[in-house]
């Protein structure tokens, strides 16, 4: 095998001219969270470039520094041989690099030429409307697409509105196109043509980094494939040197070891019971029992839809189809205070939008869902008891805080989560729904809150653990549940669970045959 | 119902309503008020309407960008009065100059707006609300309570109102009106060809993505509120010459008119659509309802308010509602449409293969 | 971006009381007797319905919305009662039938706000025209006086030793209200819906019901207001109460709650009233017109906005760097 400066193995074919873009060495920390770590990446002119990894493994980061969103603490960005600082989005563009993400960013009220040519300054003083509509058309034509021009972009499908952020990369002379999940929510009609626009691009030069979960695309169009795995470079391929499961081993090859190790329970009676649970455009199909006292995990990749299935049990995006019962009876759940009546709780995955309120205090925060116990005869809040409360959660789950009348916003984001766990907690609940609960925490935060979760089991609480971080979700899980792209696809019992099983049912590429679903 | 939909755009559908709506109301009046249909009713009313289609010309840039501008009657009131002082005491002023200065003082005003809010990113209604009151003081300071009476303003302003440029028969074409016509004219012209018209519009449509794709967002709001009240200068000229007698409370409430005028004139409140001529055009249904109204014995005159504010209520509540409607009917449309394209060529697809 | 709530009301309304103790001293040498207690009553009588609306339109701003129309609800509202008294309905009659309308205007900006969804600001926008335009349905251009005299003795005359019952009704309502807002479930709703309306949703609150309690609330209490301030005047026009909405905005804002909503204190809005208010006595005292003192108003509008974000934004330049990015919690899926 080749090797290039830094010592990294190279493909024999790799072509050995100037790269278009090249990241070397790059490192970015958050916080406490190692987002990239030395990774080093090289794009060529005319490729399609995959690159692989799980939630987590520091693709989004790795695109926001290169569109100049994020500045890396190490490392550097050359483009074609010249290093260069991409300080803003401005200047990603001017250098030639543009991203299109999962949801196209338009403007609804102005035509599909003129989203095209928005942000050109060199167009002239006066707006010509046939010339922009001819020219949004011969872009279009060089992507192979037929749109309608004059329309507002209101109209268009996601795919169309992704072509249209596609050319007008293409009009501002991209040489380096990201893209993020292109196909996710594209019907496989429209990933045809996709596909030809992309390679329609690659003819023409341009580079193509091509970060996306669905193995069967990769292994359609892409010509070199990167994995990264907890934000390290694993390594880089060509296509034809990779296998499916070649690649699910690069993307997961972790020890189990240090992982938290659940008590065992004996789970109780059926609480819950879901059938066929559907809302249009979002998910079809689910279906699941759920014991007392038993910890169901939601695993699955981005897109997989499990949040839309906690917003259906929990009232926020109603179900459209199915049934839902709560210890053999049906309940309609519509809206949060339905939900909470028959005891489902749902903390979600983003806590600093939905989670809390930092600027009230923690004990606010925890009697909010359940203000109305608290409050005395004349509607005024009773401090005292409110506090009492809160002082008990704050001891149970060891909430690290001066008082419980500090506010939300000053605590650590490990004890935030501790807050909103115990807010929910004080709802008592029978079916608890836990949205990434240990997201963006550090290690020692998440083991706690895996105890946290251990106990509650134990206390006979019901609890459905959506994660996307597989190590965890196979540890806490007694049964896992694999979701992809709104569909149940695998249905493990944790003794049969593996992290290559899993990813690949979360991939749709079952490596053996799934158990049958419960 | 769907098939018409398809081809013609909500919006559309909105601005012909409302001329419709418009027609519809001096039909209705005509019934009920003798020689309505006259050519002097619409002498009447175009030289009412001068005034506040020029400011709202100027409001409707500031709306599509999801701002608005409530200073504008202090504004009118400011520069009426200082453009009218100055053409009293100093004899002989160039009216050239006059102009001039009304648009600059405007504009000037305007750009203290500007600065606050594109600059100080404070609500615009905070901003022009706090403007409001302090240009209206600088009228009463720069005044000392005194008002510009009709005899002290020079006789071709006093007689602009009543000259025609042109005479069909009984209509007259005023220069006002040709003015203000030519005012909606150019801007409408800027909004649809001048790249910053354009970028006013993505702006309001859509501000996550203007910052992404690096528009000056600043800069373009700034000067919407420069030109905001460069026009309110220039309707402050106007309205020293429809009325010759300027106090201190003049221009007063006109801010709520205009908000009206646009809002009743299909420019979403929310910003990124609606245009200049449909502004305008709600400029002259309100004026033409309010106009009708005092001639109409049957209502009183007193119910113009009450009037305009169900108007602005309807308008904006059935933009939500029905526009929301229609658009989402037409997405529909649009997307079984695209399918069934996609579908039949795929089909081709296969075949051929 | 974490909102330091407690920190920043300190400073803010020792501010405000340091502001308010220069005014009130500036005033106090430069005008003898201004520190008189029966002087600074008659001070605050002659604002105290706007002071009254302001305890209103706290939990407006609070959670998250804005009413223009309060200034035409008090007039629509004093307008109504003299009407009544014309076609021959008792005042007292009339003053029940006020506040029901008031209420009712309140209910009916707030239907279209919290369950249809439209901007509080167009919605109050087309209520400040429409109120005001019903006012002046029913009053013209004339002007109705004549009330009885137990009426204009409650507006007029002292009820309680030297305090006219507008002052004690404020204190009351004072009081009332800092408990509601300060101490009470629904004040904590407010709270949390201005903050985050999606976070009160998430948690079960009802959302709704509290935007149309909140405007129903500020209909409500114009209503009042606009009645007492038609027993103090003793007579009332279309266009009274014309403007107020400038003042009271700004009293609420002063006083450290935020235009954005889910901050601000009811101490802040008190000493915000009392710097207003003598603001505009000392100026008024200083041969300043009505507008003069509106344009000092609207100045301090604007500043009272303009200062914290300019304040936060240095913060921010000057932090930026460790505890800028220390408080983006990554997503994982940003990874």
């Amino acid at each position: 095998m080749a090797e290039d400066a830094e010592g990294r193995r190279l493909a024999v074919d790799a072509p050995t001219r100037t790269p278009i873009l090249e990241i070397r060495g790059v490192s970015k920390r958050f916080g406490s969270t190692q987002a990239l770590d030395d990774v080093s990446l090289a794009l060529q002119a005319g490729e399609i470039h995959a690159l692989l990894g799980e939630n987590g493994a520091g693709k989004s980061t790795l695109i926001k520094i290169m569109t100049g969103v994020v500045q890396p603490d190490a490392g550097e960005l050359i483009v074609e041989g010249r290093p260069v600082r991409v300080g803003s989005a401005l200047e990603a563009q001017v250098l030639g690099i543009a991203a299109v993400y999962q949801e196209p960013m338009i403007f609804p009220d102005l035509s599909v030429a003129e989203n095209i040519f928005i942000s050109h300054r060199d167009r002239g003083r006066i707006v010509d409307r046939g010339a922009m509509r001819r020219d949004a058309k011969a872009v279009l034509d060089r992507l192979g697409v037929r749109l309608d021009v004059g329309e507002p972009a209101r109209g268009l499908t996601v795919a169309a509105q992704q072509t249209v952020e596609i050319a007008k990369a293409l009009s501002l002379r991209v040489r380096v196109l990201i893209m993020d999940e292109p196909t996710a929510s594209l019907s496989a009609h429209e990933v045809r043509r996709l596909f030809g626009i992309v390679k329609a691009l690659r003819g023409e030069g341009v580079a193509i980094l091509f970060i996306s979960h669905r193995m069967e695309d990769v292994f359609q169009i892409a010509d070199r494939v990167t994995v990264l795995r907890d934000g390290h470079w694993i390594s880089t391929r060509p296509r034809g040197e990779v296998t499916p499961a070649s690649a699910i081993r690069d993307m997961v090859g972790r020890t189990m070891g240090d992982f938290f190790r659940r008590t065992p329970t004996r789970p109780g009676d059926a609480v819950l019971e879901v059938r066929g649970l559907a809302r249009e455009g979002a998910f079809a199909g689910v279906s699941f029992t759920l014991r007392a006292g038993e910890v169901l995990g939601l695993a699955g990749l981005v897109g997989a839809r499990r949040t839309d299935v906690g917003l259906a049990l929990f009232g926020i995006a109603p179900a459209d189809a199915g049934e839902v019962l709560l210890d053999g009876h049906p309940v309609t759940i519509r809206s949060p205070q339905d939900a909470l009546r028959v005891g489902i709780a749902y903390t979600t995955e983003d806590r600093r939008q939905l989670g809390l309120i930092f600027a009230l205090s923690i004990a606010a925060n925890i009697t909010l869902p359940t203000l109305r116990r608290y409050l005395s005869r004349f509607g005024l809040v009773r401090r005292a008891a409110e506090d009492a409360v809160a002082q008990g959660f704050k001891e149970r789950l060891s909430i690290r805080a001066p008082t419980v009348e500090a506010a939300a916003g000053t605590l650590s984001g490990g004890n935030q989560q501790k807050v909103v766990l115990s807010k929910w907690l004080n709802t008592r609940p029978r079916v608890f729904i836990l949205d990434e609960p240990t997201r963006g925490l550090d290690v020692g935060a998440k083991a706690e809150v895996h105890q946290i979760i251990d106990e509650l089991a134990h206390d006979g609480i019901a609890i459905i653990l959506i994660s996307s971080e597989l190590p965890e979700v196979l540890a806490m899980s007694d049964r896992i549940l694999v979701m992809r792209e709104g569909r149940q696809m695998a249905v493990f019992d944790s003794a049969e669970a593996t992290q290559e099983r899993v990813l690949a049912a979360a991939m749709g590429q079952p490596l053996t045959p799934p158990a049958a679903v419960v | 119902m769907t098939n018409l939909l398809r081809r013609v755009r909500p919006e559309q559908v909105r601005e012909l309503t409302l001329v419709f709506i418009l027609i519809a109301i001096v039909a209705f009046f005509a019934t009920q008020i003798p020689n309505y249909i006259a050519w002097q009713t619409f002498n009447d009313i175009s030289t009412g309407v001068e005034v506040i289609a020029v400011v709202a010309v100027g409001q409707t840039l500031v709306v599509l960008t999801r701002n608005i501008d409530l200073s504008i009657g202090s504004v009118v009131g400011l520069v009426a009065y200082f453009v009218g002082t100055l053409l009293a005491s100093v004899p002989g002023f160039p009216a050239p100059a006059a102009l001039a200065i009304a648009i600059a003082m405007g504009g000037a005003l305007g750009a203290v707006n500007g600065v606050i809010v594109a600059f100080g990113r404070v609500p615009a209604v905070v901003a022009t609300l706090g403007t409001l009151a302090i240009y209206r003081v600088a009228l009463v300071e720069l005044s000392g309570a005194k008002t510009v009476t009709t005899d002290s303003l020079p006789a071709w302003l006093l007689s602009l109102p009543r000259v025609s440029v042109v005479s069909l028969g009984q209509l007259d074409v005023r220069p006002l009106v040709l003015l203000a016509l030519a005012v909606v004219i150019v801007f409408q012209l800027v909004l649809s060809y001048l790249p910053y018209g354009r970028r006013l519009f993505a702006i309001g449509s859509n501000p996550d993505a203007a910052r992404v794709a690096g528009l000056p967002i600043q800069r373009d709001v700034f000067v919407a509120f420069v030109l905001s009240g460069a026009l309110a200068g220039l309707a402050g000229l106007l309205f020293l010459v429809r009325f010759g007698n300027i106090t201190v409370v003049a221009g007063q409430g006109l801010e709520l008119q205009v908000v009206a005028a646009v809002v009743v004139g299909g420019v979403n409140i929310f910003g990124g659509s609606g245009s200049i001529v449909g502004a305008f055009v709600g400029a002259t249904l309100i004026n033409v309802l309010q106009q009708s109204l005092i001639r109409w014995p049957a209502v009183s005159a007193f119910a113009q308010d009450a009037i305009l504010g169900l108007l602005i209520l309807l308008a904006v509540a059935s933009d939500k509602v029905i526009l929301g409607r229609l658009r989402t009917i037409w997405v529909q449309a649009r997307r079984r449409d695209e399918e069934q394209a996609a579908a039949t060529s795929a089909e081709q697809a296969i075949r051929g293969a | 971006m974490a909102r330091d709530l407690v920190r920043r009301l300190a400073s803010w309304e020792g501010l405000l009381l340091a502001i308010l103790a220069v005014i009130v001293v500036v005033t106090g040498f430069a005008v003898p007797g201004y520190l008189n207690p029966q002087n600074q009553i008659n001070l605050l009588e002659l604002s105290v319905e706007k002071a009254i609306v302001v305890l209103a339109m706290t939990f407006v701003i609070v959670s998250g919305e804005i009413d223009l129309s309060i200034a035409s609800v008090m007039g629509l509202s004093a307008v109504l009662v003299a009407w009544l008294k014309e076609q021959g309905v008792p005042v007292e009659v009339g003053i029940v039938a006020a506040l029901l309308v008031g209420a009712l205007c309140g209910l009916f900006n707030g239907y279209w706000v919290a369950v249809i969804g439209l901007p509080s600001l167009a919605v109050t926008l087309a209520g400040l025209i429409g109120y005001r335009g019903a006012a002046l349905l029913l009053v013209g251009d004339r002007s109705i006086g004549g009330f009885p005299e137990w009426f204009n003795r409650l507006g007029q005359q002292p009820l309680v030793g030297p305090f006219p019952l507008a002052l004690i009704v404020f204190a009351v309502l004072l009081v009332g209200a800092t408990v509601l807002l300060q101490f009470s479930g629904f004040g904590r709703y407010a709270y949390v819906v201005g903050s985050s309306p999606e976070v009160a949703r998430f948690s079960g609150v009802r959302v709704r019901r509290v935007k149309l309690a909140v405007f129903a609330m500020s209909g409500l209490v114009s209503a009042f207001a606009g009645v007492l301030l038609l027993a103090r005047l003793g007579a009332v026009r279309g266009s009274t109460a014309e403007g107020f909405e400038l003042d009271i905005i700004t009293m609420v804002l002063l006083g450290g709650v935020s235009i954005f909503g889910g901050s601000g204190t009811m101490a802040g809005v008190i000493l915000s009233i009392l710097v207003v208010l003598n603001l505009r006595n000392g100026l008024a005292l200083a041969n300043a017109t009505g507008n003069t003192q509106a344009g000092v108003i609207g100045a301090l509008l604007i500043l009272s906005v303009l200062v914290p974000n300019i304040a936060a934004a240095a913060r921010s330049r000057l932090g930026r760097g460790r505890s800028a990015e220390a408080a983006v919690i990554p997503k994982l899926s940003d990874l």
